[in-house]
């Protein structure tokens, strides 16, 4: 019983973790209507950020998300101007391709200055935490924390403030909400800055727990692919629930069956969702329509 | 007389510049130039190079199918390629049934696994069939990766470099090369085939507008389906001339979805949906990035897709209907005649 709960609170905890990585491309995609297949290069060029704060100024990881973060909303705005921007009037295919190449660029450049070599920080919490029969790791609980703080801070953002409100009016119709006077082509630059600073943040988050090596991105991007698809692209709680599954399911399996099958599961799980429920679990109807070229 | 005739009819019919269901000169020229590279065997040291730029023109004419002509945008490719190498190789150590039977084999087993993804994706679009597509391909991975009483696993599989016409281990490279423009050959006659049929332009009636193309009568499910199984069966072939040009392969780069990106670039740079976009594509892209490997490999890992992805961007954004969008702007410029 108390493997159960034990395996039941670490999957929740590390789908949390999961769920911080990809709020970004979930918002992203709500907004501009485009997968950024280098979201996992971003995530790994964070974590490199974070590794070299931590390694030479001897600073904690999570400290260096006060460097981190505004270095990769300027990374954002950067990537933004020069790739995504030219290609959004032009067909969809065009963004695919064009991020896909520059995760290629990103993985390589990182390859050429870093070399293969994994790089990771010492732990920052001697023992797991004991509360009666269960442990849980000191960095899993304080990610859950920030994935939690992280989203209420978006949701309010999101439903109140004046930036919050451009961007779902945008969302609704973006002709009409260039017709109220909201400068369109600039939302889509903040919403792009502000998903890849959150992915800065998931970086410093994920960096005491995971090590870090040019192809790293990879891996996190396909698990971030299946949360947000999972959730409802779009939709950020529903990016925190579909992180949980994953969660549970990679930590359920990888215990009961073998730590290489919990990927082929949440796979799985993925292709069942797509073909029951494409929309997704939290996703409004019509949600598996969206993005799709005209 | 009627024969002069016939001969005048059928070259009036040849057009100078590549076009949509016709054959052009310039195929001609072009398939008649690679034929004489290897007849002639001209840059021996570039042979490793002519091989996997046909085998590569023909995976993208392959993929092309799917992506190109039926706009199903697959980043799961790798796949099909895997599940060809592996049949025909499995068949061949297990069994020592000849890969020429093997990549029969292979390709069946390949286009159920294409109808399986095109019945999983039958109502997916966009990002969404992408993304499945790519998970496809993972659990063929994870799943070639687990299963290593068949697979042999990560350590891979190996073929005995035993040259043997029987077991397709060919001697000399120029034999791979002809090989791979025979596979580039038979992929370029499927497509030219499906542009000229009917099941061709319902493939493009579905990609341009599946709710009109199910109202004029063509059911879109068997259509895709039919589409992804071709695709699928002609990339596992070019998977089983891999393993026997590579006599080696492993679930890490058969199945990566490196590989997949790579079958969806080639037709993208080229040009989406025509015929000689995917060659063109594999012509240009894969000398440019195995020489830039074979350059600047050694200097600095990495250093060398780092400048053939830039290639790629500035390609994709500013070029975005691919060089055969290039080569139709010029026609367009003459008058019509």
């Amino acid at each position: 019983m108390s493997t159960i709960l034990q395996l039941l609170v670490s999957g929740v905890l590390i789908g949390s973790v999961y769920a911080l990585m990809s709020i970004g491309l979930t918002l992203i995609f709500g907004v501009l209507r485009i997968v950024n297949f280098a979201h996992g290069e971003f995530l790994m060029i964070a974590m490199y950020g974070a590794w070299a704060i931590s390694h030479w100024l001897g600073l904690n990881p999570y400290a260096a998300a006060i460097a981190v973060v505004p270095a990769m909303f300027l990374f954002g705005t950067l990537v933004y101007r020069l790739v995504i921007s030219p290609g959004l009037d032009k067909p969809h295919l065009v963004v695919v391709f064009a991020t896909m190449a520059l995760s290629i660029f990103l993985q390589n450049a990182a390859l050429m200055l870093m070399t293969a070599d994994l790089r990771d920080v010492p732990p920052i919490f001697a023992r797991s935490i004991a509360i009666g029969p269960i442990y849980i790791k000191g960095e899993l609980l304080l990610g859950f924390v920030i994935t939690l703080a992280c989203t209420a801070t978006l949701q309010w953002m999101i439903k109140r403030t004046y930036l919050g409100k451009a961007i779902r009016a945008t969302v609704q119709d973006g002709e009409a909400a260039m017709l109220m006077g909201i400068a369109v082509p600039k939302i889509f630059l903040i919403t792009f800055a502000v998903g890849s600073a959150l992915v800065g943040l998931a970086a410093c988050v994920m960096l005491p727990l995971f090590s870090v090596f040019p192809t790293v991105g990879l891996n996190f991007v396909l698990i971030a692919f299946v949360i947000v698809v999972l959730g409802g692209m779009g939709s950020i709680e529903g990016a925190l629930l579909g992180g949980v599954c994953v969660g549970v399911v990679q930590s359920i399996s990888g215990y009961y069956v073998a730590p290489a099958f919990g990927q082929l599961f949440f796979f799985l799980l993925f292709l069942v969702v797509m073909i029951f429920r494409p929309n997704g679990l939290l996703g409004q109807k019509g949600a598996a329509m969206l993005g799709v070229n005209e | 007389m009627t024969i002069v005739a016939a001969a005048e009819g059928a070259t009036e019919r040849v057009s100078w510049l590549p076009r949509r269901g016709r054959i052009s000169w310039f195929e001609i020229a072009l398939l008649l130039a690679c034929a004489g590279w290897v007849g002639f065997g001209f840059a021996p040291s570039l042979q490793d190079v002519t091989i996997l730029t046909f085998l590569f023109g023909g995976l993208a004419l392959s993929w092309n199918i799917a992506g190109g002509y039926a706009g199903m945008i697959s980043f799961g490719h790798a796949a099909f390629f895997g599940i060809g190498a592996y049949a025909s190789t499995i068949l061949l150590l297990r069994y020592d049934l000849t890969p020429w039977i093997g990549l029969v084999v292979g390709a069946f087993a390949a286009a159920i696994a294409g109808s399986v993804l095109a019945l999983i994706c039958a109502r997916l679009k966009g990002p969404f069939f992408i993304l499945s597509t790519l998970a496809f391909a993972e659990v063929v991975r994870i799943g070639a990766l687990n299963w290593s009483s068949r697979t042999g696993g990560a350590e891979g599989l190996s073929i005995a470099p035993m040259p043997s016409l029987a077991n397709m281990v060919l001697a000399s490279k120029s034999g791979y090369a002809a090989l791979m423009l025979c596979y580039l050959a038979f992929a370029y006659a499927i497509s030219r085939g499906l542009e000229a049929s009917r099941f061709g332009f319902y493939l493009l009636a579905i990609r341009d507008n599946d709710e009109a193309a199910a109202a004029a009568g063509i059911n879109p499910l068997v259509v895709r389906t039919s589409a992804m199984a071709l695709s699928a069966a002609l990339t596992g072939i070019g998977g089983t001339l891999f393993a026997q040009y590579f006599l080696y392969l492993d679930p890490t780069y058969v199945i990566s979805p490196e590989l997949s990106f790579q079958f969806a670039l080639l037709p993208a740079v080229g040009g989406l949906g025509t015929v000689i976009g995917p060659i063109l594509g594999s012509f240009l892209v894969t000398p440019v990035s195995e020489l830039l490997r074979s350059y600047l490999g050694n200097a600095a890992a990495g250093l060398h897709l780092v400048i053939y992805s830039f290639g790629l961007i500035v390609v994709m954004l500013y070029f975005p209907s691919g060089l055969a969008g290039a080569l139709d702007k010029i026609q367009r410029r003459r008058p019509p005649p």
